[in-house]
């Protein structure tokens, strides 16, 4: 295995009776990166993670965490990782504060360092100024915050994200997707499973796609996007010589069609944002003046229809 | 260290909610009360008196009555009170004088006593107590009576004579030995039997019921959070037993130092109660592992638990003492750690004997913990495992 890959896992497999859960699913995650796993519910991203944090005894494959072999025995593997699990796993009838202290003991912290790090988690999360009450007591969003702030306590080389966005509302939503951003900035690798595409979209350095027990597809979105042949679409609202317009814009490379039509332009190309100065600009040579531009660029949504031939939220 | 962590935690939850506290603490220590007030070795039959213008004779019958020391005498204004008071069960006896019982003895004629006894083991005992003071009386009236005929002085004077001479005769020495054990024996105190009885059926009861607090655990996701933790399944398990057993044996010891400082109850020969203590600890500890670890909802395990809690403590003792059971009932209990647990108890407090003779009560309840502790352990595991 690479030296730089926090994770690293070939050929995962699990079956419960006849039904396979996972069946060789495989992936990496380098320092600092942040990994998603895109599927819809029952896809088998809750079974892939709990055999990689070491919950769930796997059939067949292999995991290495900060390169030490991960099994549900593990004790120095499972120092390197961070769990997030999709319930709240938190005591309600616990405080904040005895919640993060309770589960940084069990992650092996000196009893010093017990207390300090508690603190620091609970600025973190934004909980310190409830952080004498019992979670009971918290609203879903701050439950949430605490559940993903055991997962940092003892500073994981990985963090392993479930779903954590799960019936959150908005705000708290943002709050996360925020931390999380933060966290990846601050060189943790993250892997990160969702059903939202916009989450997976908007954290993910990579994304592996997953349906039905098996790895789809994975790369970055545009590498995603050019795997299924999707390409950005661009609605230009002009007038004038809209004919030549289209002609020209037509002779540049990553421009792949251009259809005028009663007041508009229709474009499909390769990476339109950074073609979209050169477009305008041929749309001034021939003539033609743009009111309005719309930018629609394929999004992971549409990968997935096109690779599972099934919607994301079926 | 991290297994201490667990057990630490569990017991931190349990006694911060108040309703706990309420259960595990106060409300055995009230039953202990409870029951020491009602069936205790200070018991003493009631009686009800209807007198009316009794007279000295009759007022010398009541007070020998109230004297005999065994019998609570209470003096009732309406003879049918007596008799509902009776037949509710309120009075363990009555007796009804009839109105002017002095004066139909001293004037020679025949006073009817009517006497009223529940129909059960208890009204034959007040009724021996009552009879032999109306003997007494009676005794003494016939031989004044007799003196008061042959001498010619007044009755009232033959009886008083009667009196001193029934006095200065010497009493005839009635030396009474009872074979086997009494239910609720006066050396043990009022309190004594209740709580060894109560110790056992709430340590058991909070055991299983506190399985709740177990299937929460799993429920909620934190046992798998836990073993994301690198901390070991083995360390998991047993940090939820030491949690468990700690829970058991804090109210078991301050069951037995509060009965002992506030009742005065004893118990015995110390290591051999702390030896059972410990033992019937484990076992409830098993025994609410195993549920918390079979059933996987808080509603399951609370009605099971309870179930299981009350029944086994009613068939091993803890409600009615083992003493009243048939013989084949008393085999039949034996097949709870409760029945051993009082066996050994009553080894060490009435019959006031040591720790080797209650091996065989110790070595049961050891098996019984083992075997629990091992399914408890096994079953636990798997369930958070997957």
């Amino acid at each position: 295995m690479s030296v730089q890959n926090i994770l690293e896992c070939n050929g995962l497999r699990k079956a419960f009776g006849d039904l396979v859960a996972v069946g060789g699913v495989g992936f990496h995650i380098s320092e600092g990166e942040t990994y998603g796993l895109l599927g819809p519910n029952g896809a088998g991203k809750t079974t892939t993670i709990s055999m990689i944090a070491g919950l769930l005894e796997r059939d067949r494959g292999e995991v290495f965490v900060d390169g030490m072999p991960m099994t549900t025995r593990s004790v120095r593997a499972k120092k390197a990782i961070g769990y997030v699990p999709q319930e709240l796993a938190v005591y309600p009838d616990l405080t904040a504060r005895e919640n993060l202290r309770f589960f940084a003991r069990l992650y092996g912290m000196q009893a010093t360092d017990v207390k300090r790090r508690a603190e620091e988690v609970l600025e973190i999360i934004g909980l310190g100024d409830r952080a004498g009450s019992r979670v009971k007591e918290y609203s879903g969003g701050m439950k949430r915050r605490l559940n993903i702030g055991i997962g940092l306590l003892h500073r994981p080389r990985l963090l392993i994200l479930d779903e954590p966005t799960v019936g959150v509302d908005p705000q708290s939503r943002n709050a996360i997707l925020e931390s999380v951003e933060e966290l990846a900035g601050a060189g943790m690798a993250v892997l990160y499973t969702t059903h939202y595409m916009e989450e997976a979209e908007r954290l993910c350095d990579r994304v592996g796609i997953i349906d039905l027990g098996q790895l789809m597809a994975e790369g970055t979105r545009r590498e995603l996007v050019s795997l299924v042949g999707e390409r950005d679409r661009v609605a230009l609202a002009a007038s004038g010589n809209l004919e030549a317009a289209a002609r020209a814009m037509a002779s540049l490379e990553s421009v792949h069609e251009a259809c005028p039509g009663g007041e508009s332009i229709h474009l499909l190309v390769d990476q339109a944002r950074n073609l979209l100065p050169r477009i305008l600009e041929e749309a001034a040579k021939a003539g033609a003046s743009v009111n309005g531009v719309e930018v629609t660029e394929p999004n992971l949504e549409a990968v997935f229809l096109h690779l599972t031939g099934k919607a994301l939220r079926d | 260290m991290k297994s201490l962590t667990i057990a630490g935690n569990n017991l931190r939850r349990t006694f911060r909610q108040p309703s706990n506290i309420f259960f595990v603490f106060i409300f055995p220590m009230l039953l202990i009360l409870l029951l020491g007030v009602s069936f205790g070795g200070e018991f003493k039959p009631r009686v009800g008196v209807y007198a009316d213008d009794p007279g000295p004779m009759g007022e010398e019958l009541v007070s020998s009555l109230a004297g005999s020391g065994n019998l609570e005498i209470t003096r009732i204004q309406e003879p049918e009170s007596v008799r509902s008071s009776v037949e509710r069960g309120t009075l363990q006896g009555g007796v009804l004088l009839p109105d002017g019982y002095s004066g139909i003895l001293r004037s020679g004629g025949q006073a009817r006593v009517e006497y009223l006894l529940r129909p059960d083991q208890l009204g034959q005992q007040v009724r021996t107590s009552v009879e032999s003071t109306f003997s007494r009386q009676a005794v003494i009236l016939r031989a004044a009576r007799f003196s008061s005929g042959e001498t010619g002085i007044s009755f009232d004077e033959a009886r008083t004579q009667a009196a001193a001479v029934a006095l200065a005769l010497p009493e005839i020495e009635v030396e009474v030995r009872t074979a086997g054990e009494t239910l609720y024996p006066e050396d043990r105190g009022r309190f004594g039997q209740g709580a060894s009885s109560q110790l056992l059926l709430f340590v058991f009861l909070t055991s299983l019921t506190g399985s709740v607090a177990l299937i929460e655990t799993r429920r909620l996701g934190l046992s798998r959070r836990m073993l994301s933790t690198p901390t070991p399944a083995r360390t998991l398990v047993s940090g939820e037993m030491l949690g468990r057993l700690g829970v058991a044996l804090i109210q078991g010891t301050f069951i037995m130092a509060g009965s002992w400082l506030v009742f005065g109850v004893s118990w015995g020969n110390p290591a051999g109660a702390a030896a059972l203590l410990v033992l019937f600890s484990l076992t409830a500890a098993g025994a609410g592992m195993l549920l918390g670890s079979v059933f996987s909802t808080e509603q399951q395990a609370i009605a099971v638990g309870l179930l299981l809690g009350l029944g086994l403590a009613a068939l091993g003792g803890s409600m009615v003492p083992l003493e009243a059971f048939s013989d084949t009932m008393r085999k039949v209990a034996h097949i709870t750690p409760h029945a051993w647990a009082l066996d050994g108890f009553t080894a060490l407090v009435r019959r006031g004997e040591g720790v080797d003779a209650i091996i065989t009560e110790l070595a049961v309840l050891g098996a019984y913990a083992a075997v629990l502790l091992s399914l408890a352990t096994w079953r636990l595991r798997r369930a958070i495992t997957g």
